[in-house]
Formats: C-alpha cells, structure tokens, sequence
C-alpha cells in the first residue's frame, strides 16, 4: 500500500475519533454544569478547566462576549482556527479521506461528507447554539456510522489495520488524559465524604469515555473513584479501556508487519509491548493510591512514541 | 419565432412556458409535437407536477454533494468545492443516431492515431503538402522532444473526449477533439446512477443502454498497452492532486478499477523503471494512466519547477518501461490549427469521406478567410488555438465593439494563432430553471477508447449552459450537466408493463 495512502487512513482515522472525544467531552461539560447547579453554589469552573487540560488547550481561554464557557464551547465546536475544534478535527479527518478516495469505498466517504456538510449548515449550527447536544450527538453518531461503515465493508487489510491504529492510539490517549486530569483534579478540590458530588462527577468521568452503562452493568451502588480508574485503564474486554485499545494497536501493526513479510517487531512494536506488559500485569490498587499521575504519564509519553515510531517506519511523512 | 407550446391552463405544467427558438430542439419537432424518441418522456413529464418536480431536483442536488461529484474552482488561494449540478431531464440519442456518431467517431479516431504517429515520424502528410509543416512545428503541443520515438502498439491517443453539436437542423458537427487528458467521464457514470436512483419512473418503457462498462474497458485499454510482461501488469493513475478540478474523476476511477491513485510523491523513477513508494518499500509501475498534462509530468524534460510530475518518467517511457497514456504530445492533434485539416487527414490516411463532419472553419492565414473574419466579427466565434475550456474566445453575437475591436488587432496581428467558426446555435434541450422547463443549449461528449481496437461506451456527457441564451456549456463557467440515454432500439417497446413487474 502507498506510504501516503496509509498516512492519510491514520489520520482520517485519528481526527475522526479526536472530534468524538471533543464532543462527548463538551456534552459532559454542559450536562454537569446544569447538574451543578442544584449541587453547590458559586461559578462552576472545575469541569471547564478540566476540560482545557484534557485538550491541551492554550493557557488563556478564548474569551468574548458573555460568559467564558459559552465562549470556550462555541470555539471548540465551531470555530475553524481552534485545531481542536469539532470542525477542524473533522474537516481534517475529512481532507485526509478526500485524498485517498481512490482506497476507501464510496460509503465511508458518503458518510463522512455528510457528516461534515451537516456541521458546516449554518441553519444547523443556529440550532444547535440552541440545544448543543443534538450537535454533540451528531457527531457522534456520525462518528460511529463512518467507523461501522470501516469495520463492514472494508476488507480487513492493511488498509484497515492503519484506521484502527489511528483510533484506538487516540482513544488510548484521551482516555488517559482524561484520567489524569480528572483524577487530580477531583480528588483536589472534592470533599471526600460528599457522596453525592463524588457520584455526579465521577458519572462525568465515565461519561466522557462513553463507559457510564457499561460501569453500571458492572458494579452496582454509587460510582467510586478507584474502581472507575481500573476500569478505563484495564478493563480487558470493555473497547474504550486503555487496555483494550493498546491490545489492538498492537494487533494491527503486527498484522501491518506480517503484511511486508518482516520478521523482526518494529520499535512501535517493542515499546506498545512493554507497555501492555506494565499494564496487563499492574496491581490496581498499587496504581490508584500510589503515583497514578507518574504512571499515566508513562503510558502517554510512550504511546506517543510508539505513534512517531510508526510514522517513521512507514514514512508516513 | 417563438411560440407558447402548452396552452396556458389553471393546472401548472413544466412545460407551460416552453419556446422553441431558433435552434434545433432535441425533444419537439415543432410546439406541441414532441419527436417519437421522446414521446413517451413528454407525456411523463406533463404528468409531473412542478413542486414534485423541484422536489426531485432537489434531491440529485443533495445526492451530489453527499457523494462528493464536485469538481474545484479557484478562488483567490484556496480552491472551494462546487458540485456541478444534474439537470433531471434526461437527453435521449436513438440508436440510429447513435450508429453514425459511433461509426464517424471510429473513423476520426483511426486517423487521428494515424495522423500522430505520422507527425512524430515519417511526416509524410507533411511532406506531401496535406498540412502546412509550420502549423505542425509551431504547435504549442507539439513535443520536438518525442520526434522517432516508439510507443506502445503505436497507439498515441488512448482515451478521447470529442465534443458534438447539433447545427440548425440537427446534423451532428464536430466541434473539437479532445485527445489529451479529457475528463467528464465519472459525471457520464454519476448521472445516470443518481437519475435511477431519484426519478426511477422516467426510465419506464425505455431500452437504455448500459454506460457501467467503461471503467472495465478503460482497464482493457490499460492492460493491452502494458509493456511486454510475464505478469499481470501494475497499472496506476497519476493525478495532480486533491486541488486538480477534476480529482473527483480520478479518485473515482481509479477506484472502479481497483487501481492505485498516486500523485508525482509517491513515484520515483530509478534505472529508467518506475516505482510506487509503498508501506514496504518499493513497487514496481507498468502502466500510468495519467491525468497530469505533458507540461508537468517531467521536471527534466518540460517544465523544470513543476512538483507534479516524476523526474525521469520522460525516459523511462522511452526505454519502454512504462507505458502511458495517452501518450506525449497527442495535443497537436487537437490543436485548434490542426483542426481544419482533420476531414483531410481522414481522406489521406483511410481514403474515406468523413462520416461526421467539422464546423466550418476559416484560417486568417487564407487571405480570403481573413478579410471574412475581419469582415463578420460581430457573427463569428473566434477562437485562440492554444487555449482550451471557453476561455480565450470571443462569441461575436455576444460581443462589443471594444472585444471585436481587440480581436481585429490580435487576427491580424497574429493569424497563425486564431480561427472563426460561424456561430453554431447548439441544439437546446428542456432543462429545469426557475420551476418549469426552459430550452437551454447542450453538447454531446462521447468518451472514445483506442486499445485492441476503438470502442465507445453506449452514452456520454451532455453538457448543458444554464444560462438562457449561453452557448457555453464549460463546467467552470455556469454550465451543468445531462444523463444521457443511448437507446437499444428506435421502437418503443408498446406494453405498459412497468420494469419492476418483472424483476
């Protein structure tokens, strides 16, 4: 397969699952705003600010007129300069499809166009200023629609292997960004013993990973910290765990390696293998009441190592 | 004259403000009395109210955008998409109709090739005075560089976008040849995907030929020209790039034929042989379909600066390594200069009459065209030879003293590089505008490919100019496009059964 045409499917891949990420999180942010509320009184800055960590936004947050989080939510959405925004993230994923129409069939292409001229429809976007979950939920359905339409029409080659090393090493980082900052974060500023704050936030927590009903499913009661941190992070069959998503990273480039008949495991290989090995063989409770910022970012720094890596091994660029 | 065709009545009706002009009109013969091919269409038609008309236009309109059918204009830096929009009324051409344009087709393409092969070796239609040497020499698109070198089954022009009118009374003309990297293909294929998939009802009691074939013979073209091989050849398509107008058309055929889409990055040219950059390094190229205009496609051999191209391939297609196509230089075979001699050509190479004709055509470098073009600039289209796409031209009915003052200058200053034609009226077409059907003029753009021998894909690319009284028809300039039906058979079948009964 061309170098660039692998290049352009993981990152049509990566910006496609970046712009649902933005959009669960920005849904997340809203809802627990108007939970907050009739929790406790004062500004709501925490989840706002968490949510500016998490996207590694720019220390001074875009301000305007009215309220700063207003402000913040229309850019992340809407505006084309912010490179995190919904609409950037998806008319890259988008301009990346556009140049490898040649490789991925006309029904991915269908409905990730669809989905970006839906997002650019003024009248749509007027709407959606009004009630802002119908746009996050757009997005997210679109997202899921172009990623089913992949994994069912796509022969899985290593055409398909590269879209999947694209979102589960993007889903795999903002998971563990999430973790990081939200964990800090609440563990910070949160009375311990207010139960039903703990329970809201944490609910949020999950949320933003889409893991919510499947926790539940789980574990009954109230949502607890320790056991939300071992679920995203090693969770073995729930498909947005850390875990999981670095298991199927690393399946698909071997598969991207035994396609070139190579023998020897890559460098992204051998650095996703240890990761996965410090990972499948962690004690949870070690982790959580230990150095879990130091561990986090272990696994961050070395995803995104293994992600150069194969850029570099593939040329892809 | 123009006459009201429908009364006017209470019920609305597409037709209802209807004219004819001047010129030929595809579906009437004369008000009220549409021709038998169409018939059956007519009454349809009559019988569709125009709100559920715009309805269904609508809804091509949506079906374009979603499948990304745009093609790219430049504004400023960036280039903008645009979709290029489908008139639902389909254009109808009858077999027999069909039968001459294909046959005439066949025979200019043969000499056409001819013709080429001609020019970059022996020059015997030179020699022998047919055609002026200096129009041949001087030609933009003439490649000195590629003089006595061999081509793959001497075949120069593998894919051909030749233009057809219609005069005042339907005769088929002419109207340019397009052997270079013509596009407009994928639109022929689009249309008439989106028109099944929006106006099924109209395809009722018509035998429509099937167009779904070309990118399959398009492949047979490409694997037939492929350097002698053991192996099944590796066959790519070159394109400019995600900014090229037409790269809609490449990805999707490429993509038809399961082919790799590449651009002049992903190639490297090495001992003479052509590679692809792959994820598992390189792959060797047999054939480039390439859509990059010979000026771009070796910075060694044309233009130096130019990124799209691949440095080397000029040599490597000499050496026989790779084939392309269509091949280098065919442009002075659809050199406007040229143009005028092609019935010549026909009769020199082949020692047949033309089955289709040109559109008159007067050379400034006649004395006597000359002081008839400077004579009837105000009645002339005059065209500059070395442009192409309707820029360059001036269309005298629709000019103004100061453009036939400018274009009186530039004749006679530079004859070798003008020709007239009379105004041509182009046949117009009912086409939806504004909530009912309008006549609106339209070409015809059959898609002819030269492998193992010249065949033609049953249908084309009706271009239509959206603008009441335009004739032009250009893509980048206010035009749209037409379904165009080849019909199997002249008779209608006469039962009523719908299609779907049957299935």
């Amino acid at each position: 397969m061309l170098s660039r045409v692998a290049d352009a499917l993981f990152w049509m891949s990566r910006y496609l699952e970046r712009a649902e990420h933005v959009a669960r999180l920005l849904d997340v942010c809203f809802h627990s705003e108007i939970d907050l509320h009739g929790v406790i009184s004062g500004p709501h800055e925490l989840q706002w600010t968490a949510l500016a960590t998490i996207l590694q936004l720019p220390p001074r947050m875009p301000r305007g007129d009215g309220q700063p989080h207003a402000t913040l939510g229309r850019s992340l959405a809407f505006d084309t300069e912010n490179p995190m925004s919904i609409i950037s993230c998806i008319s890259r994923a988008r301009y990346n499809a556009r140049s490898i129409r040649g490789t991925i069939n006309s029904d991915i292409w269908k409905e990730l166009n669809k989905l970006y001229w839906q997002l650019s429809d003024d009248a749509f976007c007027r709407e959606a200023q009004q009630s802002p979950h119908e746009f996050y939920s757009a997005v997210e359905t679109g997202s899921h629609l172009v990623q089913g339409v992949c994994d069912a029409t796509m022969i899985h080659n290593e055409g398909w292997q590269f879209i999947q090393l694209g979102k589960y090493l993007e889903r795999a980082d903002k998971t563990l960004r999430i973790l990081d900052v939200q964990y800090h974060l609440l563990h910070q500023s949160m009375d311990p013993d207010d139960l039903p704050l703990s329970n809201l936030l944490w609910a949020g927590v999950l949320r933003s990973c889409h893991a919510y009903e499947a926790y539940q499913g789980l574990y009954v009661g109230r949502v607890e910290p320790e056991r939300v941190v071992e679920f995203l992070l090693m969770h073995p069959g729930f498909p947005r765990s850390v875990l999981f998503s670095l298991e199927v990273a690393a399946r698909s480039l071997s598969e991207i390696e035994a396609a070139g008949g190579g023998r020897e495991a890559s460098k992204a290989a051998r650095i996703l293998g240890r990761v996965l090995n410090d990972l499948r063989y962690a004690e949870a409770d070690q982790i959580i009441h230990g150095d879990l910022h130091g561990f986090v970012s272990s696994v961050l720094e070395r995803c995104a190592q293994a992600s150069s890596a194969v850029q570099l091994q593939y040329a892809l660029r | 004259m123009e006459t009201t065709l429908v009364p006017h009545s209470t019920v609305p009706n597409l037709f209802s403000q209807y004219r004819l002009g001047a010129a030929f009109d595809e579906m009437f013969a004369e008000p009220g009395r549409p021709r038998s091919h169409y018939q059956t269409l007519f009454q349809r038609l009559q019988g569709i109210a125009p709100e559920e008309f715009r309805r269904r236009k609508t809804m091509t309109d949506l079906s374009m955008l979603q499948d990304g059918c745009g093609f790219t204009v430049y504004r400023q830096e960036e280039g903008i998409e645009r979709v290029w929009p489908m008139d639902p009324v389909p254009r109808i051409v009858p077999a027999s109709e069909w039968l001459h344009i294909e046959t005439g087709l066949v025979q200019r393409l043969t000499a056409l090739n001819l013709f080429l092969k001609d020019v970059y070796h022996e020059q015997k239609i030179l020699r022998d005075g047919v055609i002026d040497a200096r129009l041949v020499y001087e030609g933009q698109f003439f490649r000195h560089e590629f003089v006595g070198a061999k081509v793959p089954k001497d075949i120069y022009i593998h894919i051909c976008g030749t233009d057809l009118v219609r005069d005042d009374t339907g005769n088929y003309l002419v109207l340019e040849d397009n052997g270079r990297t013509p596009s407009g293909v994928s639109y022929m294929l689009q249309n008439r995907q989106v028109l099944k998939r929006v106006f099924p009802q109209v395809f009722e009691q018509y035998d429509v030929r099937a167009t779904d074939d070309y990118p399959a013979a398009l492949l047979d073209v490409l694997r037939f020209i492929a350097p002698n091989r053991q192996h099944e050849p590796t066959i790519v398509l070159l394109t400019p790039g995600i900014f090229n107008s037409a790269y809609f058309e490449h990805t999707f055929l490429a993509q038809r034929m399961g082919i790799e889409l590449v651009e002049g990055r992903d190639l490297v040219v090495d001992r003479n042989r052509v590679f692809m950059r792959t994820t598992h390094g390189l792959a060797h190229v047999d054939v480039i379909y390439r859509r990059v205009d010979d000026d771009f496609l070796d910075p060694l051999t044309f233009r130096t600066g130019s990124t799209l191209g691949v440095a080397g391939l000029v040599n490597a297609y000499r050496a026989g390594n790779v084939s392309l196509a269509n091949s280098i230089g065919t442009g002075i075979a659809d050199d406007k200069g040229i143009y005028p001699f092609v019935p010549d050509m026909i009769r020199y190479y082949l020692s047949e009459d033309p089955i289709l004709d040109n559109v008159e055509t007067f050379r400034p470098l006649v004395k006597s065209h000359l002081s008839h073009i400077l004579a009837n600039l105000d009645k002339l289209v005059v065209k500059t030879v070395n442009e192409s796409g309707g820029s360059g031209m001036m269309i005298g009915p629709h000019s103004t003293a100061a453009q036939r003052a400018e274009f009186h200058d530039l004749v006679r200053a530079r004859p070798r590089d003008y020709i007239a034609q009379p105004t041509i009226q182009l046949s117009q077409h009912p086409t939806f505008v504004d909530g009912h059907l309008e006549g609106r003029h339209v070409d015809l753009r059959p898609f002819v490919l030269c492998g193992e021998k010249i065949t033609i894909v049953p249908g084309a690319l009706t271009r239509v100019a959206l603008p009441r009284g335009s004739l032009v028809v250009n893509s980048s300039q206010g035009g749209g496009s037409k379904d165009t039906w080849v019909l199997a058979d002249d008779r209608l079948r006469q039962t009523a059964e719908p299609r779907l009964a049957r299935i």
